[in-house]
């Protein structure tokens, strides 16, 4: 394989990453019936948590760590609004995108800039190659030469998949999903099971804004994460809300970034504005394909009471 | 159908909104105070900068117009219980279609010109709702999907378009040239910045008002709303309903997005609708989905961003801290909806 190929490849796998906590997130809340739109909002409260905690306590695990928290802390909102009081999905998700984007930029002017916007710097986490299997031709650079939360994020996807399809744990989080009221029938709590799932899910998410801020920016500024978190939402659809096929949807994605990266210098045949529509043309033609058969949880977006 | 029910049991809705606004008051003075500053002193530096002067006032207005106009076919949309969220999209596109006529036929007199670009705004609009319409109807995709897609595929469809033919050359910028002055929306007071988009607002509210209460369609959308197979029952079709509610509340975004283009830049810019949309719905729901409610609703939210604006040049008081409100603002409007519909069941 050529270089070109293999920078090609490195490069998808290194922009999908965010993605890919995202939607491993995003696949918890889903799968529990209640919509993702928050994602956007869980990616960026990570990223300022990752870059603010790592800034201001010198330590980038604590940087991890913040992502984690505030990832979570804001899921809590989709999680009292939409689960807890039955608010539209959708909407609450909006909104949480919307005090998300501007609680960061003003907790960021008035926590470090006293008043201005600060630029603060932090240090990217290094790259860990795996000793041996980085030699390998091909996969090695692409698998095993990577930053931590990739490693993280790719390792991930196998619990998950477990988690979700092979435990009770899965079992009735997925009920809940498809059908709360016999659930709630077999013994299970459907609106505190789809609280912890969008919990969960907003501190995987989280992880996802530390993976852009700390592997990939090394900064925050306002609205950093630029609908990464629709692009997660598109990924969903596209991956039929199975782990490995929404990693892959992440991965397509990232290669259609790449892709609009290097137009220019590839001289490819069209606009970087087309490249950036791929992701959502895709998601759109796939939900126009299935239609009613496109596997979203059943009752995704209808509140349980 | 799921999120309807509540929504047409807004009663007490004034009681609701002020509330609703009290308490994001109570809870972002809490944030500025965190800040090191004076909410009060803050809060006065907010509300000078909006009700401060006739120029602060007639910018505030200017501000509220796309958020009425789009807000209200929301609000039709969402009482038929099709949570409609394709606004954003619709309003860049309407946008783009007046640019297109502008341009096209720069000379065209005022009478013709200003008419026809806004009946480009609004076909843009109708047919991108359109385009959502017809996947939610002919194949069963959930409308909230299929609508926020569509928003990103025309945001960016429009910077297309100022990359490609309407831009203008040499610009730097991603931005049309600028129109000819008979494209320009006339100023309803002399000396004031306050465009003629103004009083199309509570028109289309007015509007709005009389179609759902007086005529056959505005009780279909309630008939609707309560229930799906009423509706049918009843002898409407709910298809041909969802289209053409969406096709109206298309048409009035993109009206919205024509407005603002030949009203406040007189050209298109990339990104000059951006949040629109999604403050709309936002004004929507804060209007209790009720057409008239939603004229304050939509003031609310435009004397809010303009006092934000001087605030921040007074007091050092970020103005992102519009967003913050407008945030919770949603919040808090859609927890009380919900809790409301809990109890009354």
């Amino acid at each position: 394989m050529d270089t070109l190929a293999l920078d090609f490849l490195v490069a998808s796998l290194r922009i999908a990453s965010p993605l890919l906590f995202g939607a491993l997130g995003g696949i918890l809340s889903e799968r529990s019936g209640v919509f993702g739109v928050g994602i956007e909002g869980m990616l960026l409260a990570g990223a300022f948590g990752a870059a603010v905690g790592t800034f201001l306590s010198g330590y980038l695990t604590v940087g991890i760590l913040a992502s984690v928290v505030c990832g979570a802390l804001v899921a809590c909102v989709i999680g009292v609004v939409a689960v807890r009081y039955g608010a539209d999905q959708m909407v609450a998700g909006l909104a949480l995108n919307i005090l998300v984007l501007g609680l960061t930029s003003y907790l960021l002017r008035s926590l470090v800039g006293g008043g201005q916007a600060p630029v603060i710097q932090v240090p990217l986490l290094p790259t860990w190659p795996i000793p041996l299997l980085a030699d390998i031709p091909v996969i090695g650079p692409i698998l095993f030469r990577q930053q931590p939360l990739t490693y993280l994020g790719l390792i991930a996807i196998v619990p998950l998949t477990l988690l979700l399809f092979r435990t009770q744990v899965g079992l009735t989080l997925r009920a809940v999903g498809e059908n709360p009221t016999a659930a709630f029938a077999a013994g299970a709590h459907p609106n505190r099971v789809r609280f912890a799932a969008v919990v969960t899910g907003g501190a995987i998410a989280g992880l996802g804004g530390a993976v852009l801020a700390l592997q990939q920016i090394g900064t925050f500024t306002d609205g950093m994460t630029g609908g990464r978190g629709y692009l997660v939402l598109a990924a969903l659809i596209v991956g039929r809300w199975m782990p490995f096929s929404t990693f892959l949807a992440c991965l397509v994605f990232g290669a259609a970034e790449v892709l609009q990266l290097h137009l220019q210098a590839w001289s490819l045949p069209f606009s970087s504005y087309t490249a950036q529509m791929l992701p959502y043309l895709i998601a759109l033609a796939v939900l126009v394909m299935l239609g009613r058969s496109s596997r979203l949880p059943a009752a995704i977006g209808v509140p349980y009471r | 159908m799921r999120m309807a029910v509540s929504l047409n049991r807004w009663s007490g809705g004034w009681v609701r909104a002020f509330v609703t606004i009290g308490l994001t008051f109570a809870l972002t003075a809490v944030l500025i105070a965190f800040s090191g500053k004076s909410p009060i002193t803050a809060y006065e530096a907010l509300f000078r900068g909006a009700f401060g002067s006739f120029d602060r006032a007639a910018f505030a207005l200017n501000k509220a117009t796309p958020y009425i106009i789009s807000g209200i076919g929301i609000a039709l949309c969402f009482r038929a219980g099709i949570i409609n969220i394709g606004a954003e999209g619709q309003i860049a596109l309407g946008g783009l279609a007046a640019t297109w006529v502008a341009l096209s036929w720069p000379q065209a007199n005022v009478l013709v010109g200003i008419p026809l670009a806004f009946l480009g705004g609004a076909v843009a609009g109708a047919l991108w709702s359109g385009v959502a319409a017809a996947i939610h109807v002919g194949r069963g995709v959930n409308e909230v999907l299929a609508t926020l897609l569509l928003n990103f595929v025309a945001l960016l469809l429009v910077g297309e378009a100022l990359h490609d033919r309407l831009g203008e050359p040499g610009a730097g910028f991603p931005q049309s040239p600028l129109f000819e002055p008979n494209y320009w929306l006339s100023t309803v007071i002399t000396g004031l910045q306050l465009h003629v988009g103004v009083i199309i607002a509570p028109l289309a509210a007015v509007g709005g008002y009389v179609l759902l209460r007086y005529t056959t369609l505005g009780f279909a959308i309630r008939v609707m709303g309560t229930s799906r197979s009423a509706a049918t029952y009843a002898g409407f079709s709910v298809p041909w309903l969802t289209i053409r509610l969406m096709l109206m509340a298309g048409a009035l975004a993109g009206l919205a997005g024509a407005i603002e283009v030949l009203g406040i830049h007189y050209r298109l810019i990339e990104g000059f609708s951006n949040g629109f949309g999604f403050n709309a719905v936002v004004v929507a729901l804060l209007g209790g989905l009720h057409p008239l409610a939603i004229v304050p609703a939509g003031l609310f939210f435009g004397f809010l961003e303009a006092g934000a604006l001087s605030m921040q040049r007074e007091v050092g008081v970020p103005s992102s801290l519009v967003s913050v409100i407008q945030g919770l603002t949603m919040l808090f409007v859609l927890a009380a909806l919900a809790s409301t519909r809990q109890r009354t069941n």
